[in-house]
């Protein structure tokens, strides 16, 4: 056994998950053929991220050494995002598992009528397979990490039940319900804040247009263009001007690789998506067909609400706020770069609570931004570790680590962590916290945010 | 030969869902199109050079193209008629 999965650790991720995912698509009776077809493309979606973070660690690395030389700040942890942080996840032992562990919890929950959501945005089970992925490690358990994953999902089930009201009224979504890992833990943040901004006089009133931000700001909103923009500002800072040759040739250089990082990264996620689509539809068909007749939420992907004036408006700004943060608080170490692209994300279920109102979403939107870079500067440790396991070399550039803003500095997956840590008697604690949610969100909870909702004005569409 | 683009929040996570099957309808009805990706924040310029625009996320600005709603992609509801509305848009 050991043999074995020394075996697999030596193999990698990328030659390792393709025999995972064969196995899957066989077993979901997808054609051999197709499953083969499905399992190489997994394959090759890995090799295609490790090239890229490649390049990424290749340029920023030095660029955030030579940072920390120039000035007093230490800022080497590199922000790989989302897409690198899903590659880990489900590159993990723990990863593919994470998917039958979470659509089980899923079905189990739905047929107690503990859950109204029936998550079928199956992609998205790399958030639990990353929490899942990232206890393993600090509990030294396979099965604690399966367990945390399935502990995740319910977590995840009971927030978007519980925003489901508020989401369904402000998007002008009928039955849906956002259990997106990313998005989703915030609306616990905004619906508090939004109670104390009733209560500032300055907050409550305040009024932006969220179509001239969009026209002055839109730019941030392009990650190529952002990511050149980043490179110049970043590398006039590191390196300086003392040599103009050898410093402009290391700051364009600097531009363009990270512009094309974050055309690229994207992309080859791509690859591991379209890999995944014929099995996450075929798990689909067989999840939907045991619920026909009773009421349920259909969970999906918080894409849906991005788009919104209001939520892009926010998003846009931002951008330079998290820049600014991450320079002046004392204590960060992570450098923002591919997440600061995802922004959205996690501001798309805050905007709604916040009543669409951008003031009040850009002070919250900031609050939790600082927040997240302390989050992910404290799971940078585990993170890097995790990211090792799957066979992404952190450690031959000068970065010191990686972490990233999407989930790597989300309050749940580092609560949920915190709580491995303790192994099973946190995970047992965590478990009972998932229940209570659950019970809560069905009774009180659920009055709740049904008055509030009342308040929610729909989104203004053009 | 048309061109279609599939805009949703990353230019990636739902839109590879959406494009992949648009392709495939396309392609099994004998409209030559080319299916491309990207964000909603990409289309604050409008979406010129396309024919149609498929969007997961909500478009609330006028891109200067029909925009079809891809919502029932993800839902598996109303997938017909979704694949109809934008093979409708193409024939034109």
């Amino acid at each position: 056994m050991e043999a074995f999965s020394g075996f697999v650790t030596d193999l990698g991720a990328a030659a390792a998950l393709p025999f995972v995912i064969f196995l899957f698509a066989v077993l979901i009776r997808q054609p051999a053929g197709d499953a083969l077809r499905s399992a190489v493309k997994v394959g090759i979606g890995f090799i295609g991220i490790n090239l890229v973070v490649g390049v990424l660690f290749t340029y920023v690395g030095p660029a955030s050494e030579a940072l920390a030389g120039r000035f007093d700040v230490d800022l080497t942890v590199i922000d790989v995002g989302w897409p690198s942080t899903a590659a880990i996840a489900f590159g993990a032992q723990v990863g593919a598992f994470a998917i039958p562990v979470g659509l089980l919890v899923n079905v189990l929950l739905v047929a107690v009528g503990l859950t109204k959501t029936l998550n079928i945005d199956l992609w998205n089970y790399w958030h639990i397979a990353f929490t899942g992925a990232l206890v393993a490690i600090v509990a030294d358990s396979f099965a604690a990490g399966l367990v945390t994953a399935g502990i995740h999902m319910a977590i995840l089930l009971a927030l978007a039940d519980w925003s489901a009201p508020l989401i369904q009224r402000y998007y002008g979504y009928e039955g849906i319900s956002l259990p997106h890992g990313t998005s989703v833990p915030y609306v616990l943040f905004a619906i508090p804040m939004n109670w104390l901004f009733e209560r500032i006089p300055g907050l409550k009133s305040a009024k932006a247009d969220p179509e001239s931000i969009r026209r002055r700001f839109g730019v941030f909103g392009e990650a190529t263009v952002l990511g050149v923009i980043l490179g110049v500002i970043i590398g006039a800072l590191a390196f300086g001007f003392d040599d103009p040759r050898a410093d402009s040739i290391a700051i364009l250089q600097l531009a363009i690789n990270l512009g094309a990082v974050m055309l690229l990264l994207p992309r080859m996620v791509a690859v591991l998506m379209e890999a995944l689509i014929p099995i996450s539809e075929a798990a689909q068909r067989m999840v939907k067909k045991r619920f026909p007749n009773r009421e349920i939420y259909i969970g999906l992907d918080s894409a849906i609400a991005i788009g919104a004036p209001a939520v892009i408006a926010t998003s846009l700004l931002l951008v330079p706020i998290t820049l600014l943060l991450a320079v002046v608080l004392p204590g960060n170490r992570v450098l923002p770069l591919v997440d600061l692209a995802t922004i959205p994300f996690i501001v798309a279920m805050m905007v709604p609570i916040f009543r669409g109102n951008i003031l009040r979403s850009v002070v919250g939107g900031t609050f939790v931004m600082g927040l997240g870079l302390y989050i992910a500067t404290a799971m940078s440790g585990v993170m890097t570790e995790a990211a090792d396991r799957v066979g992404f070399d952190a450690a031959q550039s000068g970065a010191e680590g990686i972490s990233s803003l999407v989930d790597g500095g989300n309050p749940l997956s580092w609560l949920i962590v915190q709580a491995g840590r303790a192994e099973w008697i946190g995970l047992g604690l965590l478990a009972a916290f998932a229940l209570l949610l659950l019970l809560w969100v069905k009774g009180n909870g659920r009055r709740f945010v049904e008055r509030m909702a009342e308040d929610v004005e729909p989104m203004q569409v053009a | 030969m048309k061109r279609v683009l599939v805009v949703c929040g990353t230019g990636i996570a739902t839109s590879t869902l959406v494009a992949d099957k648009v392709r495939k309808h396309l392609e099994s009805v004998g409209i030559d199109a080319r299916v491309e990706q990207a964000t909603v924040m990409d289309l604050h310029r409008g979406a010129s050079g396309f024919d149609l625009v498929v969007a997961t996320a909500q478009v609330t600005q006028d891109v200067g193209v029909p925009v079809v709603k891809g919502l029932a992609f993800l839902t598996g509801m109303g997938v017909d008629e979704a694949l109809a509305e934008i093979e409708g848009h193409l024939r034109d």
